[in-house]
């Protein structure tokens, strides 16, 4: 089934770093108006009407390419999607015109309780089938490709049987989407489970990889913990390396949700992923 | 092998009940997404009831929620509508005794939430009547701010509200009798305001659309009631249009 790309008005996510729009930078990212590539804003954080944040968000819009990330739709979720939910995502996308749209490969809903985190799937044929399925409606749906990122795990199922990085190909190959590689989750569930990290980039196939996120984590315990609340860590940056040489510039987000610190220090982040892509891009040239 | 399905439902009790068996392993390391999701769930009730949460303390906040949610799990994938059902529960769980109030209160701060998410509309000014002849001017009817919400409680909840905006509050007397009042979103933030009984009666019947003169009429306003009230909607920016109720034709 053909996809249906973004309205022409909408500028391409420069192969450049980005980062997330936080409500505690929202008047000093309209003042100060940092080069960063672009900005990326969690889409439930914008559903409604009227508010501070959704008049933030159009007057950040004025200024930087959008991407909006949802963490809401469980569209792994073998009880279905819901669709009132799906339809406040497609109200969002008319009304802040992204350029890219992204979600999780993740479960979030079962006998009708919602638990509101990224619940993990079980990799399977047929998790991987319905996800993929319910990837392809929301896809027509919506309008849009969207980008499917991997989660961070703490548990595997024992029913899996296929890799990670099978999972997410065999979804994107079967559903048309792109997938949104957060090299931090690679890290944290490579540390939690035992797998391979270098495996799991060279897993994905080329080609596949819309956007590439990066975080912090914190150890608790025996335990990473993926808390979005520190700088990226060093083993992390360089699996980014890796995964900039395999798939080249990608758009990268620096993500920091929790424990965040003044914009200055979001924007330095983020500019060490820069540096790294600027490489990239002049490799290729 | 287990469907999908029946994975997921092993895992969403396991997530109720650390004691249900999950297919997955390291099974301690459920923990961390019971966890996550508690937490995920609180922090948004202690967002959207903080004076509830002031009132009762951290401690008891956090026995409330755990209730709470055994009673009416998240039902959305968007955190926000956590607290649509939290008064409700309240009712329910402190009925009869001489928490009750903090209902009402729940209420309150619920329709705070509310407010801060709706659009503000352009108001129109008390000059747009001199567009409708005398006559017409009991049949308009009118239409108020989206943000709008009027509320009636047995107990003074925007007394204590109020009191809560500010460190070492008070006690206040539940005894001190019914209030009513109005909480709306205005473009230099939200606005909570007690009313008087007349004025709170008029903006309700304006709310439900009965038309100018019947509102009046059902809050029993003087002419010097008439004239502030009528004064008090523009004033305060609350009406975003207007229409002779007796035609569908004209509205501003």
């Amino acid at each position: 089934m053909p996809r249906l790309e973004a309205r022409g008005v909408r500028e391409p996510i420069p192969a450049r770093a980005g980062i997330g729009l936080r409500a505690v930078h929202h008047e000093a990212l309209i003042a100060d108006r940092p080069s960063v590539g672009w900005i990326e804003a969690h889409t439930e954080n914008y559903f409604h009407e009227g508010g501070p944040a959704v008049r933030a968000l159009e007057r950040a819009r004025a200024n930087y390419p959008l991407s909006l990330h949802g963490v809401g739709l469980g569209l792994g979720s073998a009880d279905g999607v819901d669709r009132e939910h799906l339809s406040r995502v497609k109200r969002a996308i008319a009304r802040f015109e992204p350029s890219l749209v992204s979600e999780h490969a993740c479960w979030g809903h079962a006998g009708g309780e919602f638990f509101n985190d990224l619940l993990p799937l079980p990799h399977t044929e047929e998790a991987a089938m319905l996800l993929a399925r319910q990837v392809d409606e929301a896809q027509d749906f919506l309008g849009t490709r969207l980008l499917i990122e991997n989660v961070s795990a703490y548990v595997t199922f024992e029913h899996s049987r296929l890799h990670e990085w099978e999972f997410l190909s065999a979804v994107a190959a079967t559903s048309g989407c792109g997938l949104l590689l957060d090299v931090n989750n690679i890290y944290v569930t490579s540390q939690n489970l035992g797998i391979d990290a270098h495996a799991f980039i060279h897993g994905i196939p080329i080609g596949s990889v819309g956007e590439i996120h990066l975080a912090g984590h914190t150890r608790n315990g025996s335990v990473l913990i993926d808390d979005h609340g520190s700088q990226v860590c060093e083993e992390v940056w360089r699996l980014y390396r890796q995964a900039v040489d395999r798939f080249g510039a990608v758009p990268t987000l620096v993500e920091w949700d929790t424990n965040v610190p003044a914009l200055a220090t979001l924007v330095a982040e983020s500019r060490r992923a820069d540096l790294i892509l600027g490489e990239a891009r002049g490799l290729a040239a | 092998m287990a469907s999908l399905r029946e994975m997921q439902n092993a895992f969403a009790t396991a997530m109720r009940d650390p004691t249900a068996p999950c297919p997955v392993r390291p099974a301690g390391n459920l923990s961390i997404y019971r966890n996550n999701s508690t937490l995920s769930f609180r922090a948004a009730l202690e967002s959207s009831f903080p004076v509830v949460r002031k009132r009762v303390g951290d401690d008891y906040f956090r026995q409330l929620c755990t209730h709470y949610r055994a009673r009416y799990p998240s039902r959305s994938g968007d955190l926000h509508w956590v607290g649509r059902d939290f008064s409700a529960f309240l009712l329910e769980h402190l009925h009869g005794s001489e928490y009750a109030w903090l209902a009402d209160l729940a209420r309150l701060e619920w329709s705070r939430e509310q407010a801060s998410i709706s659009r503000i509309e352009a108001a129109l000014t008390a000059e747009v009547l001199a567009n409708f002849g005398p006559g017409q001017l009991e049949h308009l009817v009118f239409s108020l701010q989206p943000s709008l919400a009027l509320l009636a409680s047995d107990f003074p909840v925007f007394t204590v509200w109020q009191a809560n905006q500010f460190n070492d509050a008070p006690p206040v007397n539940q005894s001190v009798g019914s209030e009513c009042g109005m909480v709306r979103m205005r473009i230099d933030g939200l606005e909570v305001r007690q009313l008087a009984p007349g004025p709170f009666s008029y903006l309700s019947a304006l709310r439900a659309g009965a038309p100018l003169g019947e509102a009046i009429s059902s809050a029993g306003l003087d002419q010097d009631g008439v004239v502030s009230a009528l004064g008090f909607v523009f004033a305060e920016g609350l009406v975003c249009a207007l229409k002779d109720g007796r035609s569908e034709k004209r509205e501003l």
